[in-house]
């Protein structure tokens, strides 16, 4: 591969840009992700999940079996947030910013 | 390899390279940054990374954060882009019973010199185009915006270097002690000395501090958060739940669970984010989620930063806080003064750790 190979195609991430997060003192797929968005977009690193594998493993001489995947999350393939939604207003963990505002005596406490 | 500093800088998130990098415009001398995995891969790389101000409480809390995002701009023009945006900040409520209490909170900050609006349903909707028709209201403040989480951290660690700040990653304190006026910090790399010694551990805080028998009230609380395809820009605020980022995706999410240091994503909340964004702007609903994510935020036992000198250790500083992006640069800038000025421009006394006695 030459430097301006596209490693990730969803964010157009090439192997430079990998190869400079190494640099940087990366060693994990996540490392490489948070500094340049590789994998980040659409395919959720179904793509370049091996390749940059591969290049930590050429730069670092780390054995593959030691570099750890890519943190896998919900929905692992895009989904409709209104599939997601049911529609109730009753919320626990989340919260509103101003529902946590407490006033006495009609000051901020 | 060298191993004496002059200040060693204990965690490389959003906090500990705010500190690094201020100090560094300031002095030549050693700087060393230690971090157990690599910077962002804790809390500071999982946040919508608002720069908010405007509804936080009490008002001497609300004053704190003002400074520091009064800083951000200058900030960006040090350290290069890092996607800061004075958006605006919005929080809308949905029942007209809450404008009394909105309206008391814009009497209150008027005062400290934070300017709040609050908004009728019309102004809102004039505003945020795309905000659900039933709103009742909001709060607004033009103080309020975002930043690109990964870029400022990014951006801090490459200003820092320039400047000669020395960075170990994946490379984790195990041990530190204090002998004859100097720290030693034993890592799983190396064996460091320094003068100063900076604990900037985030969540981890509690673990930092027990090894010099001090004890530092630091919790952890787990946030989940959607994150939309890249959408065309439709948002113009922060609202306070959601944001556009640059590249055009939504990020969604205003959630607290004590769940330690477990970062699933769950059914559960995932579908309550999701009630929350229609709710709050309803043609999300049609916008496709790319991706869940949680991040461990760290709160003081009493939800406030805590910061500056540990008594009864000379040269130790501590800064361990909630809304880590938002302070960052005040907290970089008072702990850098605190160290090289012996005094602060603002006080901090408030957030020592010694309130916790």
């Amino acid at each position: 591969m030459d430097k301006t190979t596209i490693i990730c195609r969803c964010e157009e991430i090439s192997y430079e840009e990998v190869e400079e997060v190494i640099e940087h003192g990366g060693r994990t797929f996540d490392d490489v992700k948070r500094l340049t968005r590789c994998g980040m977009g659409p395919c959720q690193a179904k793509i370049c999940t091996g390749l940059v594998a591969n290049i930590i493993h050429e730069h670092t001489a780390l054995p593959l079996s030691e570099i750890p995947l890519q943190r896998m999350r919900m929905p692992l393939s895009p989904i409709k947030l209104e599939i997601l939604a049911t529609n109730s207003t009753a919320f626990s963990a989340v919260k509103s910013v101003l529902d946590e505002v407490e006033i006495e005596d009609g000051k901020v406490r | 390899m060298e191993t004496s500093y002059e200040t060693i800088v204990i965690g490389g998130g959003v906090v500990g390279n705010g500190i690094a990098f201020h100090l560094s415009e300031r002095y030549k001398e050693g700087v060393l940054v230690l971090d157990k995995k690599y910077p962002m891969s804790g809390t500071s790389g999982s946040t919508q990374a608002w720069v908010w101000v405007h509804n936080k409480t009490p008002s001497w809390y609300a004053e704190f954060n003002m400074y520091s995002a009064e800083l951000y701009p200058y900030l960006s023009k040090k350290i290069g882009d890092v996607e800061y945006k004075r958006t605006g900040g919005l929080s809308p409520f949905f029942n007209e019973s809450d404008r009394e209490k909105a309206k008391q909170l814009a009497e209150s900050y008027r005062k400290i010199g934070i300017k709040i609006k609050v908004l009728s349903r019309e102004k809102v909707l004039e505003k945020e185009p795309f905000m659900n028709p039933e709103v009742a209201g909001a709060t607004y403040s033009s103080i309020d915006g975002n930043v690109n989480p990964f870029r400022l951290i990014d951006m801090y660690m490459r200003a820092s270097k320039k400047n000669g700040v020395h960075y170990s990653t994946y490379n984790k304190v195990t041990e530190i002690q204090k002998q004859d006026g100097k720290y030693i910090v034993v890592s799983d790399q190396a064996t460091y000395v320094c003068k100063n010694l900076i604990l900037a551990g985030g969540t981890w805080s509690r673990e930092l501090g027990e090894m010099l028998g001090i004890k530092i009230p630091v919790n952890q609380l787990r946030g989940q958060i959607l994150v939309s395809e890249p959408l065309k820009p439709f948002l113009n605020f922060t609202i306070s739940g959601l944001r556009q980022a640059n590249n055009g995706e939504v990020l969604m999410g205003y959630s607290m669970e004590q769940a330690g240091f477990n970062r699933a994503t769950t059914l559960d909340v995932i579908q309550e984010t999701a009630n929350m964004a229609v709710r709050y702007v309803p043609a999300l609903g049609k916008a496709k989620i790319v991706r869940a994510f949680s991040g461990i935020r760290a709160m003081p036992e009493d939800g406030f930063p805590i910061l500056g000198k540990v008594p009864g250790f000379e040269n130790l500083y501590v800064a361990a806080t909630h809304s880590g992006v938002t302070l960052s640069p005040l907290i970089g800038t008072l702990i850098t003064e605190l160290i090289l000025d012996g005094e602060t421009s603002i006080p901090i006394d408030r957030y020592s750790l010694s309130r916790f006695g």
